[in-house]
């Protein structure tokens, strides 16, 4: 029954995308009704500014408007490639306003379409969300610090030890700690 | 470098902050269709989106939704009222509002383009703003290119430990149709290592930055090679560049 819901529930997006790619206005409405909230909801937790969040929540949803004919919708999860072009929005944004002046990674290519190819929608329900809000609140301190610095700043583990002033090595063996932690608190409800 | 030993690294990779030499070596695995990796990457991407969605936020204004959808041209709601003794006049209406909307939708698409446009721009200034930052450094190294031979291109490389490397050319012809221009980091006696994707402007001027720790004393030269869209993994062509450190 439940994997009968989820291929309706991923059915549902890739007939989501097909309308996207021809125009549909409506589309675009469904789209932001199903995730404008979570995409919010990252961003500000990026930018801090409710009203910058606002731009760059219209500029995510306007770039997957504009690109969503390069995404295979038989095989994409417009989920999570929203969820990217949106994160990366705000981390240039922050790149932007001088607030990182370095950065040793190539970031847009995160949200190439094809690297969003047979994942599974099921990863972003409620359920699977609320068991990740809950392990990394679990992690230590530091840890939970380093994979944030990664995930919600874009930084490598190099950033990260100068900005923790911690030796690379020492941020490596957090960052190695903590998604380990996190792969096995998940385990029983992400795809193995 | 074995999967065993790029395992851990899945997630990093999933979220764009993998360094060299794994972020190259995970890419080179990926490129072959490895059996181990590439599932481990897909189910890292599932984990790292989750990462995002659980920042759980305020909802957003109520004037959103409806800007965003104005913003691409499509109405906040949908209403399909016809009334049949009309239908005739309708049809008549229907056609100047069709041509109306058009228009808008026209505009509203300009606009979208634009503010792509912009937010590209202010990418760029950052690029920029990094790339000031490289050659104001007082450890960056330059080193000079194209001096001397018949054939262009010509410019500099400017090279600094932490923040990486930057290319400034001219007389680099655009490159044709499925092609582009990748850069390599050659180090002394070994294999070349991708650099980043660039493309030079039609005055033939081009400016790359690869951000990236980089040794001094173990690289060989910086290098550019005209290859196929998207890049590959190991030089395909002789070089069009060679800056020898």
């Amino acid at each position: 029954m439940l994997a009968l819901l989820l291929a309706v529930l991923a059915k549902t997006d890739g007939d989501l995308l097909v309308r996207l790619q021809k125009r549909d206005p409506q589309a675009l409405a469904e789209l932001y009704d199903r995730y404008g909230k979570m995409v919010y909801g990252l961003i500000l937790r990026i930018v801090s500014d409710t009203g910058t969040t606002e731009d760059l929540v219209q500029e995510t949803f306007l770039r997957v408007w504009n690109r969503a004919q390069g995404f295979d919708s038989e095989r994409g999860a417009v989920g999570p490639w929203l969820m990217a072009v949106a994160r990366n929005r705000a981390i240039d944004y922050l790149r932007s306003q001088g607030r990182r002046i370095q950065s040793s990674v190539e970031f847009n290519e995160t949200e190439h379409p094809s690297l969003f190819a047979n994942l599974q929608t099921e990863m972003l329900q409620f359920d699977v969300i609320k068991h990740m809000k809950t392990a990394l609140e679990r992690l230590d301190g530091k840890q939970r610090k380093a994979i944030e610095l990664a995930y919600f700043e874009g930084m490598s583990q190099t950033e990260i030890a100068e900005r923790m002033g911690q030796p690379l090595g020492t941020v490596k063996t957090w960052v190695r700690r903590a998604l380990q932690q996190l792969r096995e608190e998940l385990g029983g409800v992400a795809p193995a | 470098m074995t999967c065993d030993e790029l395992r851990p690294d899945y997630v990093l990779f999933a979220m764009g902050v993998l360094e060299d030499p794994e972020r190259s070596e995970l890419r080179a695995h990926l490129e072959r269709g490895c059996q181990v990796c590439t599932p481990g990457v897909i189910e890292a991407r599932q984990l790292a989106y989750t990462m995002g969605a659980s920042a759980e936020g305020p909802e957003p204004s109520k004037g959103l939704r409806k800007r965003i959808l104005a913003s691409a041209g499509a109405p906040a709601k949908r209403r399909w009222h016809w009334p049949t003794a009309w239908q005739a006049a309708a049809a008549m209406v229907l056609l100047t509002i069709g041509l109306t909307a058009y228009v808008a939708r026209n505009r509203a698409a300009e606009t979208a383009a634009l503010r792509e446009e912009i937010a590209r721009r202010g990418t760029e200034t950052a690029n920029l703003r990094e790339a000031l930052s490289l050659l104001q450094a007082p450890e960056t190294r330059e080193v000079t290119f194209g001096e001397g031979k018949p054939a262009p291109p010509r410019g500099r490389v400017f090279i600094n430990q932490s923040s990486g490397v930057l290319l400034v050319a001219s007389n680099l012809p655009a490159p044709p149709a499925g092609k582009i221009y990748e850069m390599w980091i050659i180090p002394k006696g070994g294999k070349p290592a991708p650099a980043g994707l660039f493309a030079s402007s039609e005055d033939g001027t081009a400016l790359h930055l690869h951000r990236t720790t980089i040794s001094l004393a173990t690289t060989g030269a910086i290098a550019v090679t005209l290859e196929r869209a998207g890049g590959v993994d190991a030089p395909t062509s002789q070089p069009v560049i060679v800056a020898a450190l």
